[in-house]
């Protein structure tokens, strides 16, 4: 294999993968493509450039990837790639990649590290855990690891959670959309699958489905026909499509909501037998939402979009035989957020529009077997802390900003004194940037996970360079409800430089732990001596299960072929490794235009399914808590700032997928830097021009950025994409260009979910 | 031999850049915002106050090569580098060319670049010298599409997508009065 020590994107520079043979040897190349398949190879993969996880070929000539095309197979994806899913070739190749095992040798943010072997890597880890264990008698949970979005999560969960024994896991759920899948689940039992195309009337609040992709509901955006209502406080490339564009002050779209319902129970639009078979408690919330007056000129002085709009919309909405009102896929924004998805939940569930076509649907996901993990049971391994005071919250994923409270208050019943990050940009990726660093430097240990020098692995005491998604094979998946799939992840070209996948990384390093930490164990577990004492000591660590790398006997292709083959058979074993993808029409999908497929056929489409299940408008739980039990309107929530101030909202570019697209070169090409929106008239007041570089302070902190004045922003609101202000030197595409905008928005962060809420900052505004 | 032509159902574009990024990965294009051979002009924008707006529904136009019957870029090159493939692709012979730059300022579309590497001017030649000549049916901007918009291949074949696309709606061709009888159609 050919391993491109020296710079290859310097060798690449103003030209891209292909022109490398383009200018050698790229004329034998396309004469050998169509007869040889020596030199040239097609390999099925599923991206993993955002969440999406679209499905691709890759073009492999001579072990180097010339180029990504999309599948045709992929009911989700639709056979299209995105610009983003186009250059991740400029991900495996980009030079600033983590290429080796890395020890740190200066302070932790200098960036001074010293190359090591990985045993040398493993060798630091376990000398640095067992001291920490055994100081902490055997709690593992001193250990907490996170753990981004994507495939390997599970895994990794396995590892550290299951093996190693610890509890305290977060995700980037608290930092996402966790409200939104509670409030869903807490409603209707499940967290669903949004129909958008077979929608004929759809809502959309605040998601910005074209400047933010999500398969297939952004692509099926585009083709149906049906009719689009857009809210924003920004008009989005999303607004400027819709058939109805609805402008709106930040964080009011649960005024919006709620008044929804008051016309629609008031006027009796709502789905009267649906809800007398499924709704629970509907006469708790028809007596509250009448009596709290949510009439539509209430909502228009919350919103500012006129009282005549939102009767009317709530109208067509409700006489529409499939509505949709889309529930969102993107960070909490306000501390109503709980609220504001419970309502959307419910203006779907009033018109009928669950379990059916055009709504929330239950549909039927294949449900791949679990292998099975032997867990040992550490008796000293303490509970979680990171929901205390959080209503419901993720078991799984936890609150990150209040755990990062917890830590550096020293509030927690016990210390955290190591941290393993993976695929988790933590010193860009959550409110006020300057408490992770706190929280960082007061670890004993550092590990990272990643593929790029990221923020927060010039944090890190070592650095595990990870391979890209590439790289390596990954576990079966399961995707969609509505047209289910099986895909798979094939591995494409071999790990570049000294990178592993993940899994061989925690194969080396449970090999490397098992032994030293069970004698921690042995140490402090009366259990374990028990057990030591009836079995003896090594009978009682395999059936204990205490070998950590015990999951990895077998590589990743092995354990897929067991697990796939046994389960759905050989042919469908073959289709995820030639074509990545499954279901049961591949053989007989359609093509209905222009390389544009029909999956399933209509009838196969899992729109409707039995199931028993509730509406429930009334969660008791949150009384007890003194929260609101139905969806409620507080004075708090009403959009408030002075006379010269300004809220902070956030989001992204479509070329962006927070900051792990950062340094990619190709995408740089289109935003290299982020602006601030400002609205035209507030930026003339402050004497502010287009380009002019700007002071933006909030109460933690302040950021310099160009402005972009604009009539697309609602006055006293600017805007500016996440996903820059890279502090990293070693990035060096992206390495302070523009500016991050957890540096400046403030740290708060709902109970219900403990979610962090990222329009909740004011900030101030003056040219430099 | 073929005739080739793309249309496009061009009020489907949300302007995302897959095709850009594409093309350039495809072909190998220099890297560099202005070095393209197809981008994306925003044709309606929004008026007015934010509570007022007066919003037309975006609409994005591709814009690349139009393959013009009658090339004005053609008749201007100096060298006699530009010709016509037996696709009526117009093509350079790159070692002829001498970076005079009157194809340049000839093209009604400005839809030429220097390219910098090779020292030539270039611009969309449906990916003939990669794709096609694989023997691959589709353009790398075309099969990226999430919105399937671009519609490509032979015009001399009445079966062909685009000749059915083009029977069954109507279109118009950008700067008809310049008299290039453009391969490229816009789907009203």
């Amino acid at each position: 294999m050919k391993v491109i020590h020296t710079s290859r994107r310097r060798f690449l520079k103003g030209s891209v993968a292909l022109s490398v043979y383009a200018t050698s040897s790229f004329a034998t190349l396309s004469t050998t493509t169509k007869t040889s398949t020596k030199t040239t190879k097609t390999v099925s993969y599923l991206c993993n450039m955002c969440r999406n996880k679209c499905a691709g070929f890759a073009r492999v000539e001579k072990d180097f990837i010339t180029k990504l095309n999309p599948n045709q197979y992929f009911p989700k994806s639709r056979n299209m790639l995105c610009p983003k899913g186009n250059s991740a070739i400029q991900a495996v190749y980009d030079e600033d990649r983590l290429k080796y095992p890395l020890i740190r040798i200066g302070k932790r943010g200098d960036g001074r590290y010293k190359k090591v072997t990985w045993d040398e890597a493993y060798e630091y880890i376990k000398d640095k855990l067992v001291k920490i264990i055994d100081e902490q008698k055997d709690n593992r949970s001193t250990v907490a690891y996170c753990n981004g979005e994507g495939f390997n999560k599970d895994e990794y969960i396995k590892f550290f959670g299951s093996k190693f024994g610890s509890t305290n896991f977060l995700d980037e759920g608290s930092i996402c959309l966790n409200t939104k899948l509670g409030a869903t689940s807490l409603t209707i039992g499940d967290v669903g699958e949004m129909d958008v195309a077979g929608s004929n009337f759809l809502i959309i609040s605040g998601a910005n489905r074209y400047e933010s992709l999500i398969t297939p509901d952004s692509v099926d955006m585009i083709h149906s026909k049906q009719k689009l209502v857009v809210l924003d406080p920004r008009c989005t490339i999303t607004a400027t499509k819709a058939d109805e564009y609805l402008p709106l002050l930040p964080g009011t779209d649960l005024a919006f909501c709620l008044s929804m319902i008051y016309v629609a129970i008031k006027d009796e639009l709502y789905d009267k037998s649906y809800v007398k078979e499924y709704f629970k408690d509907f006469d708790k919330l028809k007596k509250h939402i009448l009596s709290e007056k949510y009439t539509p000129s209430w909502a228009e002085s919350k919103t500012n979009i006129p009282a005549k709009k939102i009767k009317q919309i709530t109208k067509e909405f409700f006489s529409s035989s499939n509505p949709l009102y889309y529930l969102g896929r993107r960070s909490v924004w306000s501390k109503n957020d709980f609220q504001l998805r419970r309502a959307m939940v419910l203006i779907n569930a009033l018109a009928g529009s669950i379990n059916k076509k055009g709504g929330i649907i239950f549909g039927k996901p294949f449900v791949l077997k679990n292998e099975e993990v032997n867990e040992p049971l550490y008796a000293n391994a303490k509970e979680r802390f990171d929901l205390d005071e959080i209503v419901y919250g993720s078991q799984k994923g936890g609150s990150w900003l209040n755990f990062r409270d917890k830590v550096i208050n020293k509030t927690s019943p016990y210390p955290i004194k190591a941290m393993f990050i993976r695929k988790h940009n933590l010193m860009q990726n959550m409110p006020n940037i300057s408490k992770t660093k706190k929280m960082l430097e007061m670890m004993d240990l550092v590990v990272v996970l990643d593929t790029m020098p990221s923020d927060t692995a010039m944090m890190a005491d070592v650095i595990l360079p990870e391979c890209t998604f590439l790289e390596r094979e990954d576990m079966v998946v399961s995707f969609n409800r509505l047209e289910p799939s099986l895909a798979l992840r094939n591995q494409v070209i071999k790990p570049l430089y000294e990178s592993k996948s993940m899994q061989d990384i925690l194969a080396g390093l449970g090999k490397k732990l098992s032994k030293p930490m069970f004698e921690v164990s042995a140490k402090y577990d009366e259990d374990l001596q028990d057990s030591i004492k009836e079995l003896g000591k090594k009978k009682a660590f395999i059936e204990g299960g205490y070998d950590l790398s015990e999951l990895y006997k077998n590589d990743i292709s092995t354990r897929n072929k067991k697990l796939i083959v046994s389960q759905f058979g050989k042919k469908v074993y073959d289709s995820l490794k030639t074509k990545g993808i499954w279901h049961p029409y591949i053989d007989k999908q359609k093509e209905l235009f222009n390389n544009y497929y029909q999956y399933y056929p209509e009838d196969k489409k899992f729109y409707t399914v039995k199931r028993k299940y509730k509406v429930k408008c009334y969660l008791k739980k949150l009384e007890k808590h003194g929260f609101d039990s139905l969806p409620t309107w507080r004075d708090s929530y009403d959009f408030k700032v002075s006379k010269d101030e300004f809220r902070l909202i956030t989001g992204r570019y479509i070329t962006t997928t927070q900051t792990a697209t950062a340094n990619n070169i190709m995408l740089k090409e289109f935003e290299e830097e982020n602006h601030i929106w400002i609205n035209s008239h507030d930026a003339k007041r402050l004497g502010i021009q287009k380009g002019d570089r700007v002071v933006v302070m909030s109460s933690i902190s302040s950021i310099v950025i160009k402005a972009k004045p604009t009539n697309k922003i609602a006055p006293n609101v600017v805007w500016f994409s996440h996903g820059f202000g890279i502090n990293s030197p070693q990035m060096t595409t992206s390495f302070a260009k523009g500016a991050s905008d957890n540096e400046i928005i403030e740290d708060k962060f709902e109970k219900i979910y403990g979610c962090a809420t990222m329009h909740e900052t004011n900030v101030s505004i003056r040219k430099l | 031999m073929a005739r080739y032509g793309m249309a496009f159902d061009y009020k489907l574009c949300i302007n995302c850049h897959a095709c850009e990024v594409a093309c350039k990965e495809e072909n190998g294009i220099d890297l560099g915002a202005k070095n393209h051979r197809l981008w994306i002009k925003e044709e309606a924008s929004v008026e007015g106050d934010f509570w007022n707006l007066k919003r037309k529904k975006a609409e994005f136009i591709q814009m690349q090569c139009q393959e013009c019957e009658d090339a004005p870029c053609l008749k201007a090159c100096p060298n006699g580098a530009i010709y016509k493939d037996e696709n009526g692709i117009v093509r350079l012979h790159k070692e002829r060319c001498d970076l005079s730059r009157t194809c340049m300022s000839a093209c009604p579309y400005d839809a030429r670049y220097v390219d910098q590497r090779d020292k030539v001017t270039d611009k969309c030649i449906f990916c003939a010298d990669t794709r096609l000549s694989r023997g691959e049916t589709t353009t790398a901007c075309q099969i990226t599409c999430p919105a399937k918009l671009r519609y490509f291949g032979d015009l001399d074949d009445p079966k062909s997508e685009i000749s059915q696309v083009l029977k069954q709606r109507e279109y118009f061709t950008l700067k008809p009065e310049a008299k290039t009888k453009p391969k490229l159609f816009y789907l009203k």
